[in-house]
């Protein structure tokens, strides 16, 4: 059967430290784009962490989610691409494909969790920090979206790699760079068609939810809720 | 708008308008980056300027959006048809086809492996070993690739594993001296070979 | 002409114009011959260290080979090396175990950052004003030779000196004997973010001058007073891998983690219960803890041995510390500390933590033997779940910080001040204190009577900018590393790494041009220094692993030497969780003492908490754009500064979002935007620490402000500390201001934002 990519975050588990989001950049080539075009709402976080304020002083509970691209299963962003750039893959990720973007950029306004990014000017960096360029992943010119890929380089050299070895890939053989650097290993990755896998072992904790789930998005991202302490013992 | 003479002269000034505007704006989208020009690396200063996808000139930006690619030159008249006729494989020299995305152009030390004796009186021999001798790798022009606006992401390993010959690809090297692109890799050229030995063609297996 | 004719013209000919001669200079950079034949698009993991803050996390960089423009024999050209492209944590390393903090993954762009030094600098124009002139090396190290040759002989305490950040292994090793070697007792360690207090506290309570290594894993509660552990306190990722252990990792069983700090760091907001403790009471709180541990017989007060002794009044049950006496003082009610000494009491293993402001007060001390106590009386000390420390690496010289006298800051800065002669030669490596002192200390005004200055960093930085001669070192990634990391491991460990790439740059590894100028030197010199470059001295210094039960096997010492390198290092295979080994204290009990603030609390109303930033740390990182750009978890700020400050609280100052404030000490006076949020108490000032650089780099340089400069110099009692929160301040509007937050993919934000 082939896979179907899907990803776990326990709010839990996640301080809300950020490693997701520079290691997301240095893997993915995500230029940074400056003070002033950052003041212009332009950076390039493809994750980024939320933080949200319940409650008054002194009693403020402050809570973190990262968001990244859901990979919905019914993406808003994909019927609205006038050239099929932003489209559902076979195995379930909602692929960007740059050189069929045209710049539309219907798509970002389409997605319901602002998590896709358009290059407005070319892309700069200061040498030599460009040595620094993963070579798997594509450079994204002026005039392209581009937004979390679940590492899809990541992905696909993992499938070359077992299918070289006449094998299957493992569950957790898999870890895009958020996952990897995720200091509390919050974050989990895996196939949601292989019931065993861990990814959907999580997904069906009773703590599973949905970002905008109400929407009707099919997002392949599950978010296990913060728990609760109860004099020592929770389930 | 008819086509009187007056307004066929408007026609042309509204084609000049659009033309100066395309070209104007081929400048400043596709040669300049956002802050400043592109700059190349001035002597000494391996950290001056900045590297950018913006082409450095609007012909460069031309030539690719219309895949315009001459056939470079080569410094050295490499002979493959010589060096196959003598027993080397292309994985000999081309090392890494089987293992990762790339294969491998090698090096003047490589070379100078067996050319440190091998037809050493040759002219062309003695270009490389030239370069050996002034500490500096021979410039070998790049022959095949995609433009990078393919955004084309090219696994040489698990085609070289299934059994594609390397002349499916690059024509038949026991023909050429210098490679030449023999075949026309456009992607309906991949994605032909893909549907007739049933392997993916599902975008994102190339494009990432 | 006509006019559709110019018009014709006119087009093509600015068509033409603006087409240019095809041929990008690259192409006639020359190719240099590469030093080995790698396969382009394979990558290679080499084992490293990361050295961006204390905890010694092991990584592994990806080393893939690429194009550099370098510049070789005077020449710049192209060159085909391998390249380091991202780094992850080793999952094999004790204190990481694969995980890498944001910091960690920027240290690339330490690598090739556009600013780093390439070459040794000559100062060609008057000091401070950043005007260098490239040298070679070889006359740049006679220089330096030239420099010493007067304090190798003669008497005792030369006018030498050498000013670094805190050092392990065997650098510190080096730079102890170089400057031995000299007649010097002056090598001063500087940084903003130092344990001295927390490490005092343990050496009192528990025999052990080191910060703690805590077992968060098997932790069930946890009572952590202002140690920002998830962020940048001790050993962040070792911490977190055990907290996210701590919170999901054990089927049925959730720990619990109460925060008590003014504000609401990132430990604070991923905490059960966060209550804002009036600064510098936390000693009080803990202290209150204990009394309804001991007092309602949960725990027996003896069991805290020698660490409970430390306190006065101990004994007696802390009756004057009962939550009903200290609820106003420390601001926070009786029953809620109630409530939390019965949950620790009923859900063991419980640990207490102290750090950050709560150890940066004046009674710090007083505060961490309070919470030493509490840990001592939970009866967590040395065992699961509890507050452990890292066994000592077996068969080796012990850490060297314990090996030399060393000399202390401010201790440092008094004596130059007192005699301006008293050192004639400076080094510094890594240590910032013109930036990251407060003025008040007038660190650049003493520095600047010291004839010479050379530095080893690889930047210029408000410090380095004041250097005669700059002798760049290599930057991690291509530098031998070792590290010894004192916390964050129930394991030894001593961690190694060969260099991942080779230099881009015509740079020196720091502790080889010491063992070069050692060779220079007089035969004293040479015995203590006698390697030729840091591997051969690493080398020699752990050969000695071999033989102990490690995590290495190996046949011969060439053998475990190159094993050790492959694995990134050795560490110890047993879990030597040390247990406290001292039973009476030598010195008399502490009393509670206040903390005292300067500044007079009707002038200067609010307390000022500088904080370490998520990513800009101490304002190290402040150079790298990955750092500038990360929204900082809480404000979502980036490329800026901000004030965070109680949203009541600005609203009756009349201050809104982003409005430009001004915090004003007794000291000096700073300006930035306000961040208004519920998280922090009615009375507290916070900022984070790592922008307002003057020099340092072209993304860090003139860019917001610099909390530090405006601290009073107060100390932490018993101590040479920098009580860092002891400072008040008072605060106004000024005008409207800028904050750059990031809010998401098509969030426009105007540059200017109101009311939100």
């Amino acid at each position: 059967m082939a896979h179907q990519w899907g990803m776990v975050i326990d709010l839990d588990r996640c301080t809300g430290c950020e490693a997701c989001v520079v290691a997301c950049h240095a893997e993915n080539n995500i230029s940074t784009v400056g003070a002033d075009q950052a003041a212009r709402g332009r950076a390039k976080h493809w994750i980024r962490v939320e933080r949200y304020y319940e409650g008054e002083f002194p009693d403020v509970k402050t809570k973190f989610m990262p968001v990244l691209c859901q990979q919905c299963g019914n993406a808003p962003c994909e019927p609205v691409c006038p050239t099929f750039a932003s489209y559902h893959t076979q195995e379930g990720l909602n692929g960007q494909i740059y050189n069929r973007c045209i710049g539309t950029r219907y798509c970002a306004n389409a997605c319901p969790y602002n998590v896709r990014f358009f290059n407005f000017y070319n892309p700069v960096w200061d040498k030599p920090l460009n040595l620094q360029l993963n070579p798997d992943v594509s450079l994204r010119e002026v005039g392209i979206m581009e937004k979390c890929t679940f590492c899809v380089q990541r992905i696909k050299a993992a499938e070359i790699q077992a299918q070289s070895e006449k094998r299957d890939v493992k569950d957790g053989e898999i870890q895009p760079a958020c996952v990897q650097s995720c200091t509390t290993r919050a974050m989990v990755f895996g196939d949601l068609n292989d019931p065993e896998s861990e990814v959907s072992r999580l997904a069906r904790s009773h703590r599973a939810t949905r970002l905008l789930d109400e929407l009707g998005t099919a997002p392949k991202v599950t978010y296990l809720q913060r728990d609760s302490w109860h004099d020592g013992q929770d389930v | 708008m008819s086509l009187s003479a007056g307004g066929f002269k408007s026609w042309l000034r509204i084609i000049a308008v659009i033309g100066i505007g395309f070209v104007t704006w081929l400048v400043v989208e596709h040669a300049l980056p956002a802050e400043g020009q592109a700059t190349p690396s001035s002597a000494q200063e391996p950290t001056a300027g900045v590297f950018t996808t913006a082409h450095s000139t609007v012909t460069q930006a031309i030539e690719e959006f219309f895949n315009y690619r001459p056939e470079p030159t080569q410094p050295i008249t490499f002979t493959h048809k010589v060096h196959l006729a003598n027993g080397l494989q292309c994985i000999n020299c081309h090392v890494g086809v089987d293992q990762g995305p790339d294969a491998r152009i090698p090096s003047v030390n490589f070379c100078m492996t067996c050319h440190r004796v091998i037809a050493t009186t040759n002219p062309e021999i003695q270009k490389l070993s030239g370069y050996l001798a002034r500490g500096e790798d021979v410039p070998w022009q790049r022959v095949y690739g995609f433009e990078p606006s393919a955004h084309v992401k090219f696994n040489h390993a698990p085609h070289i594993r299934a059994g594609v010959q390397c002349a499916e690809c690059h024509g038949d090297m026991t023909k050429q001296t210098v490679a030449v692109r023999a075949v026309n890799l456009n992607m309906g050229f991949c994605v032909q070979c893909h549907r007739q030995h049933n392997v993916s063609v599902d975008c994102v297996t190339c494009h990432f | 002409m006509e006019r559709r004719d110019f018009l014709k013209i006119s087009a093509l000919t600015g068509a033409t114009a603006a087409l240019d001669a095809c041929g990008s200079p690259d192409h006639q950079l020359i190719r240099f011959v590469p030093e080995e034949d790698l396969i382009p698009g394979i990558a290679t993991w080499k084992p490293s260290i990361c050295t961006l803050c204390t905890g010694g996390c092991g990584m592994l960089a990806r080393v893939m080979p690429g194009e550099a423009e370098v510049v070789r024999r005077g020449q710049l050209g192209l060159l085909k090396m391998g390249l380091a492209k991202k780094l992850e944590g080793n999952p094999n390393h004790p204190i990481n175990q694969g995980k890498l903090c944001p910091r960690g993954q920027a240290g690339l762009q330490v690598t090739y950052h556009p600013d780093r030094l390439r070459n040794p600098l000559k100062r060609s124009g008057p000091r401070g004003s950043g005007e260098f002139q490239s040298i070679g090396w070889d006359e740049a190290i006679k220089e330096l030779a030239s420099q010493l040759s007067p304090f190798e002989s003669g008497k005792q305490e030369s006018g030498f000196a050498f000013l670094t950040s805190p050092l392990r292994g065997q650098r510190a090793n080096i730079v102890s004997n170089f400057t031995a070697a000299l007649k010097s007792t002056r090598w001063i360690e500087f940084a903003f973010l130092d344990d001295q207090t927390v490490r005092l506290a343990n050496s009192s309570a528990f025999g052990h001058a080191a910060p703690p290594t805590l077992d968060l894993a098997r932790s069930n509660y946890i009572i952590s007073f202002g140690a920002d552990f998830l962020s940048t306190w001790n050993s962040p990722v070792a911490q977190s891998v055990a907290y996210g252990q701590m919170r999901q990792g054990r089927p049925g069983v959730r720990g619990k983690l109460v925060h008590f700090e003014p504000r609401t760091s990132i430990t604070a907001a991923n905490a059960d219960e966060w209550l804002a403790c009036a600064p510098g009471t936390e000693g009080l709180v803990a202290l209150g803890i204990a009394h309804v541990i001991i007092s309602e017989n949960l725990r027996s007060a003896s069991a805290a041995g020698a660490a409970g002794n430390a306190i006065q009044g101990w004994t007696g049950g802390l009756a004057e510390y009962a939550p009903a006496t200290i609820e106003k003082q420390v601001g926070i009610p009786a029953a809620r500390i109630t409530k939390i000494a019965r949950e620790a009491a009923a859900n063991q293993p419980a640990l207490a933590v102290i750090g950050g402001s709560a150890a940066a007060q004046t009674n710090g001390l007083f505060n961490a033997l309070a919470v030493n106590a509490l840990n001592a009386l939970l009866g967590n000390v040395g065992k699961p779940g509890g507050t452990i420390f890292t066994p000592p690496i077996p068969g080796t010289p012990s850490n060297a910080a314990e090996l030399q006298g060393k000399l202390e800051f401010d201790a440092f800065l008094r004596q130059i001040k007192s005699d301006p002669n008293a050192v004639k030669v400076l080094f510094l490596y890594h240590a910032n204190p013109v930036f990251a002192a407060p003025a008040s200390l007038q660190v650049r005004n003493t520095l600047e009577k010291i004839p010479f200055i050379a530095s080893f960093g690889s930047f210029i930085d408000e410090t380095s900018a004041m250097a005669d001669l700059i002798l760049p070192d290599h930057s991690p990634l291509e530098s031998w590393l070792d590290d010894t990391p004192p916390s964050g491991s129930a394991q030894a460990v001593v961690s190694l790494a060969a260099p991942a790439m080779s230099p881009l740059h015509d740079t020196r590894a720091m502790p080889d041009v010491l063992l070069d100028l050692g060779h220079q030197l007089g035969p004293d010199a040479a015995k203590s220094l006698p390697w030729k470059t840091y591997d051969e001295a690493m080398k020699a210094a752990y050969g000695g692993l071999q033989k102990q039960k490690g995590s290495i096997t190996a046949k011969d010492a060439d053998d475990f030497w190159q094993k050790m390198q492959d694995q990134g290092g050795w560490w110890s295979t047993e879990e030597n969780s040390a247990v406290p080994t001292t039973e009476k204290n030598s010195t008399p009990p502490t009393k509670v003492s206040a903390p005292q603030f300067d500044g007079d609390a009707s002038d200067f109303p609010f307390h000022f908490l500088p904080y370490a930033s998520q990513m800009q740390y101490d304002g190290s990182l402040a150079n790298l754009p990955w750092m500038q750009e990360a929204p900082d978890p809480l404000s979502s700020a980036m490329w800026g500064t901000w004030v965070e400050i109680n949203t009541q609280t600005a609203a009756k100052l009349g201050i809104r979002q982003s409005d430009l404030i001004e915090v004003a000490s007794r000291h000096g006076s700073l300006r930035a935007p306000a961040f208004l949020t519920p998280a922090i108490a009615p009375d507290v000032i916070a900022m984070p620490v790592g922008q307002g650089h003057q020099n340092y780099t072209r993304y860090a340089t003139s860019r917001g402000a610099n909390p530090i400069s405006i601290l009073a110099p107060m100390t932490v009692a018993g101590t040479d500390s920098l009580a860092w929160a002891a400072t008040r301040v008072k605060v106004s509007r000024v005008g409207e201001g800028k904050l750059i937050l990031f809010g998401g993919g098509l969030n426009e934000q105007p540059a200017e934002i109101r009311h939100r």
